[in-house]
């Protein structure tokens, strides 16, 4: 066998640190899944409501967005903040394509953050539909 | 020198000789017929498409007759969808895919070659139709009530039964690819180090999970409206045609980044080694992959912006609609930053990628153009759209994929096309799609409205329509060029030398020609570009430094690691050649085929031959207990031949697919509780003068309640198999299985003691098709048990070797859940609402 | 005047379509620039060799693919939306209301009369020029779409639903509809006129439509009970006649209208006889069937009494 052969399969993480983020593919969809759900919510109930009660004033429509809303960017900027920080521990290399098989955790960290940045948008581009278009018409 | 290993390897993974080679399951032979056939059938919409283009030439055009242009359309558009776009990212991904990733096959070799012969025999059934001009004309989208009231004959049922048949081929397949990408890598390929192209699919297989059941969802309920007579898009009986539209696009539209993320891969993988530099941004383009995935199940409203929905539900879409422009943006940006910072070498490939993009940036604007709804006002159903539409798809796809038919041919065949013909071929499908395809802008501008047979003169469509039918010849010449190159005879041509393209990823390891066993042993990765990163790798592979250089008892085996971090965790036998998945695909077929005409018994049987031969296949060829626990893999490991739960591919399998599963049952709920918001009179009293009558409240929590008691008994019969409680199991299985009988009847006797006939009104046949679809699954959770006590009686499964039972119990979790749903969705709504 | 008259979303003569219009080309411009830009970019990378720094073209994807295009299509959702709830709202109480039914393969329309009555017409629509009209639109059995590219954008016509739109022409003038969602074999030739006039003209047209039959002449006559005596009646109506059938258009005052057969062919005695004669090689699935074995002036008289119905 040649020098080269890596033996250790799965090279470790530096000795001593933390991986936070171990086992985590689940955490990258955790925003778009959190802007899924918004968007579900402000759909259906924009929906039921158009077609239920129709006519008139659309402020509790408004108002309930508003919670929705209220609930989702936070959790949305939480995860995207947290992801962030796994991103930046330990220096990561420059530009952002380490491929360093130990840095996992940056990935996931880099990716989810990115995704969470496109979740933020994509929320309040929802949002903004409930402030421009306030009618059933 | 001779090596006994690699001797004994090549002849566990030769490929059957003489007929037999139609037996082959392995994912070379697989990937191959697929891509031919996806291949074959494109020709085939492509000169439907040219049929339709001289037809529309010059005005008032009377070529062909209205019910045959009608045929025609709705077959391109079945066509290219159904029969091409999907498979062919299928099947690239059948050939490609263990390659990249270092893999001897994919997990489950013989479901790819099940789901290549459905697709077969589905796309020809499909097809012929039109050579007997009984083809279906319904346009592929099929509304009702248009395609369930107002079109007899076959044609309808021939679209529907026929490509359900293909999209069922089609889960199977991202059922296959998931498991892949997830389980099948080599030791030390970390998330973070996969291709981009395994990236993607694993983002387009989860979609295909999501989009394909709403719309087999869809097909069911309409297949059920034409052959019984089910209301669902009647609104004389309280049905409404929008459901169908809301079925279809969740589907619709998510296909379309289905068909185009699969052919951007092939950039991803392209761009770097013509750039000769790593992707820049490996980390954008999976937030471009993931994010589109997510947000594509946020548009398909944007095709119902006519359909009188409320302003601000079409907002919402709209806003969805600009969003997922943003992910695409960032990919293009990723492929032009490589090319900036790489040392670009020019050929006809990249010619091809260039041409993609920049044609799939004018598709792309002229979307965010009809994203906005009020533009989408007056370009929806014109040929704006049409031209729209070829701009994303032959720019987002046909244009990387002849790009990958130029780069790929050297690793398929040892041969290379040919660079002059090349850029015939690029030129003219360059130069002949924009002609044909610019113009039709400005004829939907023009007022010119989609899928009409002909055109008044006078009007201003005469240009525009005689330059796109001028266009749409010399793009099917380029495709006739390329014909010609990729099967002229090559015998003369010296091989190409090994990874002609001086590429990084782990597909070009292999030798010229390529021997059957995909790698010499399964080496260890610790880079994105391990061809390029990784010293002497390829003599180690060769030499058979690395894992499973081996096959000591003549098996075929590969490497089954874990999901996130690429850890050795199985050793895993996969099935050889076999003819059950053509019989099982051939009687699969038979079942589809033979309900269209009606013909009940001849399907009957045929349902019947191809329950055998799945149980025949499942009983032989899956969790085998091998003679020994544990076997050394080289590099000093050791890794066990057999494992059952999270651990095992069956399990991720089972997961998977009662995933897709559920999605399904959950669009038919959707559809009970879509009724209710629609309608004032979802629950009338009577209907016709015919009383409408429910499930009742009783028996489906009845239901409910006994299937609780077989799931707790699934769940100890799992636990009593482990502990070898042989009397415990039996029983406790037996048990199980009468629970399920009795909760199945409940479900059916609640509605029929009631006096239910689903044809009165829509929530009569809502209900129905509910407890359908609910015992339907009951039935096959008692199926699959009764197998599990074969299989103990028989000395398949025991206490250590628990596969079977371990997958049914998972399969049970879900079951539980829909019979739970159904239940108390049939007995306590009604007095909520 | 040109039988074809202008079909093109471009050219418009509506408020809608104004306003869309302008949207579209304030896209066009806009999409031109990004592409130039783009393609170019991607051009230069591929034609000019060597490297470039990472760290810029790191720049480029944050600013070029995630930055800029978020901005852009912010501005342009703020735009699109903005406009939705003008194009949405219904015309203003008292407008003239429309109803427009999709019918296999032709239009059924009832003009609203503020007396409460109900004009019936089809296949061609006259519209007073500056005011907003309302239209109900429906259909009797497939799934149709109501578009006239010149005044606005098109709605679908949902079996077992009522969709609405307003249309708002600013321009006199000849406008051809179409059916735009594919609805069967004939959907090609399912079309309309429409006639935008002043309000007196209007005016003097609707009062004609809402009148009955006109009083007609003698060499009419004999095609009046060739009508009446091949069961034409139990199709179409023509009020003040004993023809009262519902199934097919309402043939009243068919004299005044330009087209034949949802807009098929010019309203003239020789496309008339076509019709008649040979309605299925005109238009392919109607369900109107072919009076082929009506003598030749059976046939001219039958044209003859249709034409006097002004």
């Amino acid at each position: 066998m040649s020098e080269s052969v890596n033996q250790q399969p799965v090279p470790l993480h530096e000795h001593g640190q933390r991986r936070p983020m171990k086992k985590r593919l689940w955490w990258i969809a955790i925003s778009p899944s959190v802007w899924a759900i918004h968007f579900l919510a402000c759909y259906i109930t924009a929906a039921v409501w158009c077609e239920k009660i129709g006519e008139g004033n659309l402020r509790p429509l408004q108002i309930s967005v508003g919670i929705y809303t209220a609930i989702a960017l936070p959790v949305i900027i939480w995860v995207g903040y947290s992801s962030y920080r796994n991103f930046r521990r330990g220096d990561p290399p420059v530009p952002y394509d380490f491929d360093d098989p130990t840095d996992r955790t940056h990935f996931f960290g880099f990716t989810a953050f990115l995704l969470s940045s496109l979740s933020v948008v994509a929320t309040l581009f929802t949002v903004l539909v409930f402030v421009l278009v306030g009618s059933c018409d | 020198m001779k090596d006994p290993r690699a001797d004994r390897l090549l002849k566990a993974w030769e490929t059957p000789k003489g007929w037999r080679y139609w037996s082959a399951v392995n994912n070379s032979e697989v990937g191959l017929w697929y891509t031919l056939t996806a291949f074959a059938f494109f020709l085939f919409g492509g000169v439907l498409a040219l049929i339709m283009r001289v037809q529309l030439a010059l005005p008032d055009n009377d070529w062909l007759t209205p019910d045959q242009y009608n045929q025609i359309f709705t077959m391109h558009g079945s066509v290219m969808m159904f029969l091409f776009a999907v498979p062919i990212l299928e099947a690239i991904s059948i050939m490609l895919l263990p390659e990249m990733l270092g893999a001897r096959d994919l997990p489950f070799p013989r479901l790819s070659a099940y789901g290549y012969w459905c697709f077969l025999i589905g796309g020809v059934f499909v097809c012929g139709s039109l050579l007997f001009g009984v083809g279906p004309r319904g346009g592929w989208f099929m509304y009702p009530p248009m395609t369930t009231e107002y079109q007899d004959g076959i044609g309808p049922d021939i679209w529907l039964l026929g490509l359900s048949f293909i999209e069922i081929a089609s889960i199977a397949a991202a059922v296959e690819l998931i498991v892949g990408v997830l389980k099948c890598r080599p030791p030390g390929m970390r998330l973070n180090l996969i291709p981009l192209y395994a990236w993607y699919i694993l983002v387009v297989a989860v979609m295909i999970l999501f989009a394909f059941p709403p719309l087999i969802a869809g097909d069911l309920l309409m297949e059920l409206e034409r052959a019984m007579d089910w209301p669902f898009f009647d609104v004389e009986r309280g049905g409404d045609p929008m459901l169908w539209q809301h079925l279809f696009w969740i589907f619709g539209h998510p296909e379309v980044y289905i068909v185009f993320l699969p052919s951007i891969a092939l950039v991803a993988m392209m761009v770097p080694t013509f750039a000769r530099t790593p992707m820049a941004g490996y980390g954008w383009i999976v937030l471009a992959a993931v994010g589109t995935g997510f947000l594509s199940f946020g548009l398909w409203v944007h095709h119902m912006f006519t359909t009188g929905l409320p302003g601000i539900s079409i907002g919402i879409f709209s806003a969805a609609s600009e969003a997922v422009a943003i992910p695409t943006g960032v990919q293009i940006f990723c492929f032009i930053a490589t090319l900036l910072v790489g040392r670009v070498q020019r050929n006809v490939c990249l010619k091809f990628i260039l041409a993609g993009l920049a044609t799939f940036i004018i598709g792309g604007l002229t979307g965010v153009m009809v994203a906005i709804a009020p533009f989408d006002y007056q370009a929806h159903d014109t040929y704006f759209i049409v031209g729209h539409l070829h701009y994303v798809l032959i720019g987002g796809t046909i244009f990387p994929i002849v790009a990958g038919f130029y780069y790929y041919y050297p690793f398929v065949t040892g041969k290379q096309l040919s660079e002059r013909l090349g850029n015939i071929t690029f030129w003219l499908m360059l130069i002949g799609f924009n002609v044909a395809f610019f113009p039709m802008h400005i004829a939907g501008l023009m007022g010119m409205p989609r899928r009409v047979y002909t055109f008044p003169g006078g009007m201003g469509f005469e240009w525009p329509n005689l330059i796109s039918s001028i266009g749409a010849f010399g793009l099917g010449a380029g495709f006739l060029v390329l014909l010609w190159d990729v099967f002229r005879p090559k015998g003369k041509q010296p091989l190409v030398p090994r990874n002609v393209w001086n590429a990084g990823t782990l597909e070009w390891s292999g030798e010229v020609p390529d021997q059957p066993w995909g790698i010499r042993s399964i080496p260890i990765i610790n880079s994105r570009y391990p061809l390029w990163e990784q010293e002497n790798l390829r003599a180690d592979i060769d030499a058979g430094n690395f894992y499973l250089p081996d096959a000591e008892e003549g098996r075929r085996e590969t490497l089954v690691t874990s999901a996130v971090d690429a850890e050795l965790m199985q050793c895993l036998r996969v099935p050889g050649p076999s003819f059950l998945p053509f019989w099982a695909a051939v009687f699969t077929g038979g079942v589809f085929i033979f309900s269209t005409y009606h013909w009940w018994i001849p399907a009957g049987c045929c349902s019947a031959l191809s329950f055998a031969t799945i149980v025949t296949w499942l009983w032989t060829g899956t969790a085998e207990i091998p003679e020994k626990e544990t076997k050394p893999v080289g590099l000093d490991q050791s890794l066990p031949l057999y494992v059952s739960g999270p651990a095992a591919v069956g399990w991720w399998a089972m997961f998977i697919t009662m995933l897709g599963d559920m999605t399904a049952f959950i669009s038919l709920v959707f559809g009970y509780f879509f009724y209710w918001t629609v309608h004032e009179d979802f629950l009338p009293e009577q209907w016709n003068g015919e009383p409408v009558v429910g499930a009742g409240t009783i028996w489906p929590l009845v239901s409910v309640g006994l299937a609780v008691v077989a799931w707790c008994a699934v769940v100890m019969a799992r636990r009593l198999n482990r502990g070898n409680h042989s009397v415990g199991f039996y029983s406790s299985s037996l048990l199980a299985v009468a629970a399920t009988v009795a909760s199945g009847a409940a479900l059916v006797w609640g509605p029929y003691s009631n006096g239910l006939d689903p044809t009165v009104h829509v929530y009569s046949s809502t209900t129905g098709v509910l407890v359908l679809w609910t015992v339907v699954h009951l039935a096959l959770g008692a199926t699959m048990l009764v197998y599990c006590i074969a299989r103990r009686l028989f000395g398949k499964m025991d206490a250590m070797h628990d596969a079977d039972i371990v997958n049914v119990t998972l399969g049970w979790h879900f079951l539980l859940l829909t019979v739970a749903i159904t239940g108390s969705v049939l007995a306590l709504f009604p007095w909520v609402a | 005047m040109n039988f074809v008259p202008s079909q093109s979303a471009l050219d418009h003569a509506g408020v809608g379509a104004e306003s869309i219009a302008g949207l579209f080309w304030v896209m066009l411009i806009g999409g031109c620039l990004i592409w130039l830009i783009v393609v170019g970019l991607a051009v230069y990378a591929i034609v000019v060799p060597g490297q470039h720094d990472q760290k810029r073209t790191r720049m480029l994807v944050i600013g070029g693919g995630a930055v800029f295009p978020t901005i852009v299509l912010t501005a342009l959702l703020t735009y699109g939306l903005a406009m939705l709830p003008d194009l949405q709202r219904p015309a203003p109480e008292g407008s003239q209301v429309i109803e427009v039914a999709g019918v296999r393969w032709w239009w059924r329309i009832h003009y609203r009369m503020p007396d409460g009555n109900r004009v019936e017409t089809a296949n061609e629509i006259h519209l007073p020029v500056n005011e907003p009209v309302e239209f109900k639109l429906k259909s009797e059995d497939v799934i149709h779409a109501f578009w006239v590219p010149s005044l606005g954008g098109k709605v679908d016509m949902m079996p077992g639903r009522e969709n609405r739109l307003k249309l708002h022409p600013t321009r006199v003038g000849v406008y051809r509809g179409v059916c735009a969602e594919y609805c069967g074999e004939a959907h090609t030739q399912m079309a309309f006129d429409v006639i935008v006039e002043s309000r007196e003209d209007y005016d003097e047209w609707l009062r004609q439509q809402a009148s009955l039959a006109v009083a007609i002449s003698d060499e009419a006559e004999a095609g009046r009970k060739i009508f009446a005596g091949s069961g034409c009646g139990a199709c179409h109506s023509i009020r003040g006649t004993s023809a009262d059938g519902v199934v097919g258009p309402d043939l009243t005052h068919f004299g005044s209208r330009r087209s034949i057969g949802a807009s098929v062919l010019p309203n003239n005695a020789d496309n008339l006889t076509r019709w008649i004669a040979e309605t299925h090689r005109v238009k392919s699935g109607v369900e109107m069937p072919a009076f082929e074995t009506l003598a030749e002036d059976e046939l001219r008289a039958l044209v003859r009494y249709l034409g006097e119905l002004k």
